[in-house]
């Protein structure tokens, strides 16, 4: 698949939890595809909010993140169409495989080929050797290759990872490393994370100075 | 790619289909609804006896136990995926309004399943005097309707709130209340040759007007 033309921008872009506690606070930023932007910052300063702000699964208290594909507009009720996103957050049915999570997502999403679709992701994250074993009893690295792998799962041209290497071995970052060079050349691939490995697959970055555990405004 | 907006029912369909795979596997709604509607019709009859003759207590112990029984599972439709953090997953692949609408014919489905089970067996336990198949099940059929409609309401309103337990019964309560009044009233009157027609309508206006409010209100549920 070619490239999408992808661009993500907001304008003073603020979240708030309850009263006090901010998630982001006056946000600015544009960045095209393709590539990788690293989005870095302390604890608390905003990094998944953000991400879950694009995904559309967050409405922001003020302003808001523009998302478009090939000049148009992705409204927020569909972005889920387009942004595929890995954060700790996601969980799975303990109760079915991996490969059955990822089949009914991808039944969910209307794909043609859920079966095939599945398959794929999980090869793309190596985890089709314990596809058919349920989600109970995976361990946490196990567990975030699945993310990884519900994140790719329909093509998306906007990836979200946030700390996509938590829990992962050796084998998993480098899985993770291999999904980013790939993705990089066919869309937008933005990395919530201060691990500086992960840091250095991306060209840009945005560093979230507002809020941090130390102020906690 | 997915396509957007135009895959509306194989992503409801999808979720349906979820929701029965998940019940099979973990049994969690459908053993605990068995077990209050026997239990409690068991626990009756043996107090009371058979009561042939008393129509009215009939159909508010059948309301009663339907209503009770289809509650302990369908009140926690939506609170699960709260619980067991499945709901990013649903809101990333589906609309508010299609995990909604897949919750719902679930929720009719299992309450299909609760009556198939808890209406012979009330019937045969209670020595109830022989229904008018037609009316009955037409008020059986509203109700369920209705009371599916308005269970699944209220589980994806409170699924984020913290006490969620109390406002499901806070809540539940005054949309519940013209269920229960008019299938209790329908049921005992088809028992007694009278009509059913007014009884049937208002279930069915009710279950469609809380259908309607459902629709318009599911897409702006869950926006943190």
């Amino acid at each position: 698949m070619s490239a999408a033309a992808v661009s993500v921008s907001a304008s003073g872009l603020t979240h708030r939890y309850g009263r006090r506690a901010t998630g982001v606070e006056e946000l600015e930023f544009s960045f095209e595809g393709p590539g990788v932007v690293a989005v870095t910052g302390a604890n608390g300063s905003g990094k998944s909010t953000l991400l879950r702000i694009v995904a559309g699964v967050l409405r922001a208290s003020q302003g808001d993140v523009r998302l478009q594909i090939q000049g148009r507009d992705v409204p927020r009720g569909l972005r889920r169409t387009r942004v595929g996103l890995a954060t700790p957050e996601l969980a799975f049915y303990e109760e079915f495989t991996g490969r059955e999570n990822l089949e009914f997502a991808a039944q969910t999403h209307g794909l043609d080929a859920p079966r095939a679709a599945a398959a794929n992701a999980l090869s793309r994250v190596g985890l089709e050797s314990r596809g058919g074993d349920r989600v109970a009893a995976y361990s946490s690295g196990m567990k975030q290759r699945l993310r990884l792998a519900f994140a790719l799962l329909h093509s998306p041209p906007v990836l979200l990872l946030d700390e996509p290497g938590s829990h992962l071995d050796d084998e998993g970052r480098a899985a993770v490393r291999e999904v980013v060079r790939a993705e990089r050349a066919r869309g937008l691939v933005l990395i919530a994370t201060n691990d500086p490995q992960e840091v250095q697959l991306a060209e840009r970055s945005l560093e979230l100075v507002a809020r941090g555990l130390g102020d906690p405004a | 790619m997915p396509n957007g907006a135009s895959s509306s029912w194989p992503a409801v369909w999808a979720i349906l289909r979820k929701e029965c795979r998940s019940e099979w596997r973990t049994r969690y709604g459908l053993n605990a609804a068995l077990l209050f509607a026997v239990t409690s019709l068991t626990a009756v009859t043996f107090a009371a006896g058979p009561l042939p003759d008393r129509t009215d207590l009939l159909s508010a112990l059948l309301w009663i136990t339907l209503l009770f029984a289809a509650l302990s599972s369908m009140s926690h439709a939506f609170v699960r995926e709260t619980e067991s953090r499945t709901l990013l997953m649903l809101r990333l692949v589906a609309s508010p309004t299609q995990i909604a609408l897949g919750k719902l014919l679930f929720n009719l489905l299992f309450l299909g399943v609760v009556l198939a089970v808890t209406v012979p067996l009330f019937l045969l336990l209670t020595a109830a005097p022989p229904v008018r198949w037609g009316p009955f099940a037409l008020v059986l059929g509203l109700g369920s309707v209705a009371l599916a409609a308005s269970s699944t309401l209220v589980g994806a309103v409170i699924a984020q709130s913290r006490s969620r337990g109390a406002l499901f019964a806070g809540v539940s309560l005054p949309l519940l209340l013209p269920v229960l009044a008019a299938g209790v009233s329908g049921t005992r009157a088809q028992w007694d040759g009278l009509p059913v027609g007014a009884d049937a309508r208002l279930l069915g206006a009710y279950a469609v007007a809380l259908f309607g409010a459902s629709l318009l209100l599911y897409d702006h549920l869950w926006e943190d």
